[in-house]
């Protein structure tokens, strides 16, 4: 034991000799530091303004005037979506999606006034968070530091040295390995401290514990790759031209070519796209706004025996306020089936993205770090669902209202002049049936089941690069 | 006559280290000289400031009667320099080695005239289309003579040309040096190794701590002496 | 120097590393361009069907109207920005900005902010198209290809040799490092040309691709041979060259980004939305005057057709939507301004980063840069207005309907 701490001793001293290898350090330490207190505000920031925005919303829609229920249905509510607390290490999809949502009768909006359409355009990486540092640049880092930590002894000949007095390779691999996982560790430290501080905001120790674990599995795996290359590899510029290869691989080329590839095999039609079809169907099913639709003539014949009345106007609640409620469930299983095939599709072109994890550890840490962070496709997929969730329940409970407390002969006359307006409404409290809606992130058993996937495929590299060190550490030879 | 090389009162400075201090010499046509001296004595620097490569501090080195420093590349193109552990590109054949430095010298040769030279270096034909990864250190060392004998320069600047060759080598070595020295061409040599050097140099220059301290020659058909001048150069060292 | 440039090729062919990384290069832009061509395509195809399925529905739509009203009110129609020829070499805005929309008669703002964009991860991580791999890509290959050129000769000790044969280093180092920068560009261009036929682009487009990758690559080529003249080992000159590399593409732009972005605050999206539909809401419960009056101010011509008489108008309802639209204006403009003003700033920035700078060059070739999404927004609005001129003369007047006289409905046309 004492000989793996003595060469690792000695390679961290000459690590701090090295200016080029200090300068690095500190270079993507004050990145870290700056990205992450830029990002945490920030996040912070929004969290409590989209939590304000969905209160605004609530009070508003609470303080409209007395009202044809059915002008309540088109006045429409907001779903907000505020951060989740990790969300101030990886923000995720979320400045792509947009993070607010337009809740009306009808109609599904899609969320809008994403943060990257109105973005300085400055190329691909100009995006930077606490996550993407972690992701792409200590692998970097690691590189630099230990390109040539196992070579350096063979082109010193004190490796020749070292064997010859009985030490074996694996046990040098060893040392090596402990300075690495040292400064691994210490750069774990920025993110714990994230992590520690996401917890104090309401994370779940486990979903903060559990990103901490991946993106520490995730450095090993770097720190084994860089191992492997400098005992496998006999020159240092080869081994560093090797490992920078490794590196463009995995955390740039791979990435974007798993985008173009899940987008050719799956194809997902844009939102125009299956409204057309759906339009169609639609149309069939009749317009809500017109009760006299002959598509609703089978209605009214079941309405008519249920209430055992001959006519529409003898019936005991407003047949328009029935119409409007079964012509919005109608559409609503209509609108939810297409919505619910295209985030089908959707989650599988992420799911064939996150198989790409197999040729690229980047890959498996991004996905499972947004999926922990509640950050990722399927959050916002939900987000989806309970914002329509929302909306249907205050839809049907104004169409319930319009059904039950406001006659019909009054309703239908309600253009006639002022005062027929003035009788075709229903008082202000009726607005109370709009839910309280605050979007929580999934529990972080959900989450974690999520990642699981992402889990298997970090460790299933670990394994492999691990595995690869040490059988190459064993057969070192001169 | 002008000297083809001549030194004169050269001193380098190079990090604030005196390497050369005011050494003077000459090297004429058709003659080997060989300067000969200890680790960090100074030899190495001497070649590479005929070379251009080192700006001289002080005096000046003049190659064909022309400063160095004033036309650099007239220099390099009357010298063919053979550095210590010549190695040549170690993916590439002999053949290939040798078009690539030809041409890098603004000459060609044909063929044969290639095979020519590899003949005088002895060279055997069956390497002569392998990797010079493959080479010995020996083999290696002959090809770089070969691009020396190929480049038809009037001077040639040897750098250690016989460390790490076993004795036939060094002695096969010597020989072509003498005939190319016959030749007309003016060989300087720099070397720590006083037997190889009385061997082959028509004068012998000691070179110590950056100063010339002793010049041995040959006279009347006789080699240097090998004993005389080891004896300089042991006191000399043991100062 | 062809006879120097002639024997430096011939002397790249035999070095395998240098081999590798450029077949590595003329791979990934066949890649990059062939996956940009296949989703031109798709995009193309996309178009295609949603134009023949919008005039289905459209005509399907209008079938059985009876009033102007109805008939704009359920009447959508499509509008997009086609894919440039040029577009496959970069997909820029498009995976992020919407490029169609089905809008209809009814206020704008209401419509022409939906996103009817991709999977989100698309957005997140971005494309391998042509420009990513130019702008980012190549540079670090070109690193690779040069760092060592004469670090590694001192390494092998055959600098003094190679330069004492050569007699000067120019006629050494230039034609060396020159053949490798011109096969790297050559093998990331040809797939490019190559493209540009397949894809009918005009000539002029692609040499200026060709100038704007040639320089991107010799600027590059100045920085790493100014940082590897330095007397240092070659694993120190690549790991400084990559530093370089990184401050170039990820600090400077994500820097210039955030200052941009915090100086140039853009209005709430949401609070456009909120106020067009308050306008929109509200006019229901107002006197129908406060919306005719704001509404005969833009349209004096039709002063004397907006007497409205009875609860429910078409023309008043419309005309309350175009108020909604009106009210908004202030806001939008600003909207618009400001994502103008990031992307001048943005484009006054990238001259720090040649990554950037190539990147929003290529997307200005390709029209989907931030200007050109923008163009579309600004086409789209044209549109809608045509669409309010058509039926205006016809709904206030209150003219007979004729359903002939919708084969006249202004179609939108894209830019060409």
């Amino acid at each position: 034991m004492s000989t793996i701490t003595r060469i690792a001793r000695e390679e961290w001293r000459l690590w701090l000799r090295s200016r080029v290898v200090v300068a690095a350090a500190l270079i993507v330490a004050v990145l870290i530091a700056a990205t992450s207190m830029l990002t945490a505000g920030r996040i912070a920031d929004e969290q409590s303004q989209r939590t304000q925005q969905q209160i605004a919303a609530e009070q508003t829609f609470f303080a409209q005037p007395d009202r044809h229920p059915h002008r309540m249905v088109h006045y429409g509510h907001y779903a907000f979506r505020p951060p989740p607390p990790l969300a101030v290490f990886e923000p995720g999809v979320d400045a792509v999606t947009g993070q607010s949502i337009f809740l009306e009768g009808h109609r599904q909006n899609t969320a809008m006034f994403a943060d990257t359409k109105a973005a300085a355009d400055l190329g691909g990486f100009a995006a930077l968070t606490p996550a993407s540092l972690y992701q792409l640049l200590l692998p970097l880092l690691l590189i630099v530091l230990g390109h040539a930590m196992f070579l350096r002894e063979r082109e010193s000949g004190t490796l020749a040295v070292m064997l010859a007095q009985g030490q074996s390779g694996t046990k040098l691999a060893l040392g090596k390995a402990a300075a690495l996982l040292a400064v691994i560790a210490i750069f774990m430290v920025p993110l714990v401290f994230v992590a520690v501080y996401s917890i104090s905001l309401g994370e779940s120790a486990l979903a903060a514990g559990s990103m901490v674990a991946g993106y520490f599995v995730y450095l090993c795996i770097w720190g084994a790759i860089v191992l492997a290359a400098s005992i496998l590899l006999k020159q240092r510029s080869v081994s560093l031209g090797a490992l920078i290869f490794v590196w463009l691989f995995a955390a740039l080329i791979v990435p974007r070519f798993a985008i173009n590839a899940s987008s050719a095999a799956i194809d997902a039609p844009g939102k125009i796209e299956s409204d057309l079809v759906m339009l169609a169907e639609q149309r069939k099913l009749g317009d809500g706004h017109n009760a006299a639709d002959p598509a609703f003539m089978q209605l009214q014949a079941e309405v008519l025996e249920q209430y055992e009345v001959e006519t529409i106007e003898e019936l005991p609640i407003n047949w328009r306020g029935v119409v409007a409620s079964y012509s919005e469930a109608e559409l609503t299983d209509l609108l939810n089936s297409y919505a619910e095939e295209r985030m089908g599709l959707e989650a599988s072109q992420s799911r064939i993205f996150g198989l790409f994890g197999l040729a690229s550890p980047t890959i498996a840490i991004s996905s499972a770090s947004r999926t922990l962070a509640g950050t990722d496709l399927a959050t916002h997929h939900r987000f989806l669902r309970e914002s329509e969730a929302l909306r249907f329940g205050f839809v049907q409970a104004l169409n319930e209202k319009h059904a039950t407390e406001l006659d019909y002969a009054a309703d239908i006359n309600r253009n006639a002049d002022a005062e027929a307006s003035r009788r075709a409404r229903v008082n202000a409290s009726a607005w109370q049936v709009l839910d309280e809606f605050r979007f929580e992130p999934d529990g972080a058993d959900a989450r974690l089941e999520r990642a699981l996937l992402s889990f298997v495929i970090l460790l299933a590299w670990l394994t492999a690069a691990g595995g690869i060190v040490y059988g190459a550490a064993r057969r070192v030879r001169l | 006559m002008t000297s083809p090389l001549e030194a004169r009162s050269l001193v380098l400075v190079r990090e604030g280290n005196t390497v050369l201090d005011g050494v003077s010499f000459t090297a004429e046509q058709g003659e080997i000289f060989a300067l000969l001296g200890g680790n960090g004595a100074g030899k190495s620097s001497t070649l590479l400031t005929f070379l251009g490569f080192l700006d001289p501090s002080g005096g000046e080195v003049l190659v064909n009667g022309t400063s160095v420093t004033s036309d650099i590349a007239a220099a390099r193109n009357a010298i063919a320099y053979l550095p210590e552990a010549a190695s040549l590109y170690g993916h590439m054949t002999a053949y290939e080695n040798l078009d690539y430095f030809l041409d890098l010298a603004g000459k060609s040769a044909s063929k044969d005239e290639i095979d020519a030279a590899l003949d005088r270096v002895a060279l055997p034909q069956e390497a002569r289309t392998r990797r010079l990864q493959s080479y010995s250190k020996g083999m290696r060392q002959k090809t770089a003579i070969a691009l020396a004998l190929l480049r038809e320069t009037p001077i040639l600047l040897l750098d250690e040309p016989t460390s790490g060759l076993d004795p036939v080598a060094i002695d096969e070595f010597h020989d072509l040096v003498k005939t190319l020295a016959e030749g007309g061409q003016t060989v300087l040599m720099v070397t720590h190794d006083v037997y190889g050097a009385c061997q082959v140099a028509d004068r012998v220059g000691l070179l110590r701590h950056g100063k010339l301290v002793g010049s041995f020659a040959a006279e009347n058909g006789k080699r240097i002496d090998t004993e005389t001048v080891h004896a300089a150069f042991a006191e000399r060292q043991a100062v | 120097m062809v006879r120097n440039l002639i024997r430096e090729t011939r002397f790249l062919a035999k070095d395998r590393g240098a081999i590798f990384w450029l077949f590595l290069a003329f791979l990934l832009s066949v890649v990059a361009v062939s996956f940009g061509v296949a989703e031109v395509r798709e995009q193309r195809e996309t178009i295609a069907a949603l134009l023949e399925e919008d005039a289905a529905d459209r005509a399907n739509a209008l079938e059985g109207q009876e009033d102007w009203g109805s008939a704009a009110y359920y009447a959508f129609h499509l509008t997009y920005a086609p894919p440039s020829d040029f577009a496959f070499a970069a997909m820029g805005q498009r995976d992020s900005s919407p490029w169609k929309h089905r809008v209809r008669m009814l206020a704008l703002e209401g419509q022409i902010h939906e996103a009817d964009t991709r999977n989100a991860d698309f957005g997140l991580v971005g494309r391998f198209d042509f420009a990513f791999l130019a702008a980012s890509v190549a540079p670090l290959l070109l690193i690779l290809l040069l760092y060592d050129l004469r670090a590694s000769e001192r390494t092998m000790r055959r600098h003094d040799l190679l330069v004492a044969t050569a007699g000067s280093p120019r006629s050494l180092w230039l034609p060396r490092a020159l053949v490798r920068v011109a096969a790297l560009a050559l093998l990331l261009l040809i797939p490019l040309w190559i493209g540009t036929l397949i894809e009918g682009a005009a000539m002029g487009l692609a040499l200026q691709a060709t100038a704007i990758m040639v320089g991107s690559l010799l600027i590059w080529w100045l920085i790493v041979d100014l940082v590897s003249r330095v007397d240092a080992s070659p694993s120190i000159l690549l790991t400084s060259l990559i530093g370089l590399w990184l401050a170039l593409a990820i600090v400077i732009p994500a820097v210039s980004k955030a200052a941009i972005e915090a100086g140039n605050p853009v209005p709430d999206g949401g609070e456009i939305l909120l106020l067009q539909r308050e306008t929109v809401n509200d006019a229901w419960d107002l006197p129908k005057e406060a919306t005719m009056e704001p509404f005969v101010e833009r349209h004096p011509e039709l002063a004397d057709h907006t007497e409205i008489e009875e609860g429910f108008e078409w023309k008043w309802y419309y005309a309350f939507q175009q108020v909604g639209d009106q009210v908004t204006e202030p806001l939008v403009e600003e909207y618009r301004d400001v994502r103008l003003a990031r992307d001048r700033q943005a484009g006054t920035a990238s001259l720090l980063s040649p990554m950037s700078m190539v990147e929003r060059a290529f997307e200005q070739l390709a029209e989907t840069d931030a200007r050109s999404m923008i163009a579309y927004e600004d086409r789209v609005r044209d549109y809608h207005a045509d669409l309010r001129a058509f039926y205006y003369p016809l709904m206030f007047p209150e003219e007979p309907y004729d359903s002939e006289l919708l084969d006249d409905l202004p179609s939108y046309t894209p830019a060409s």
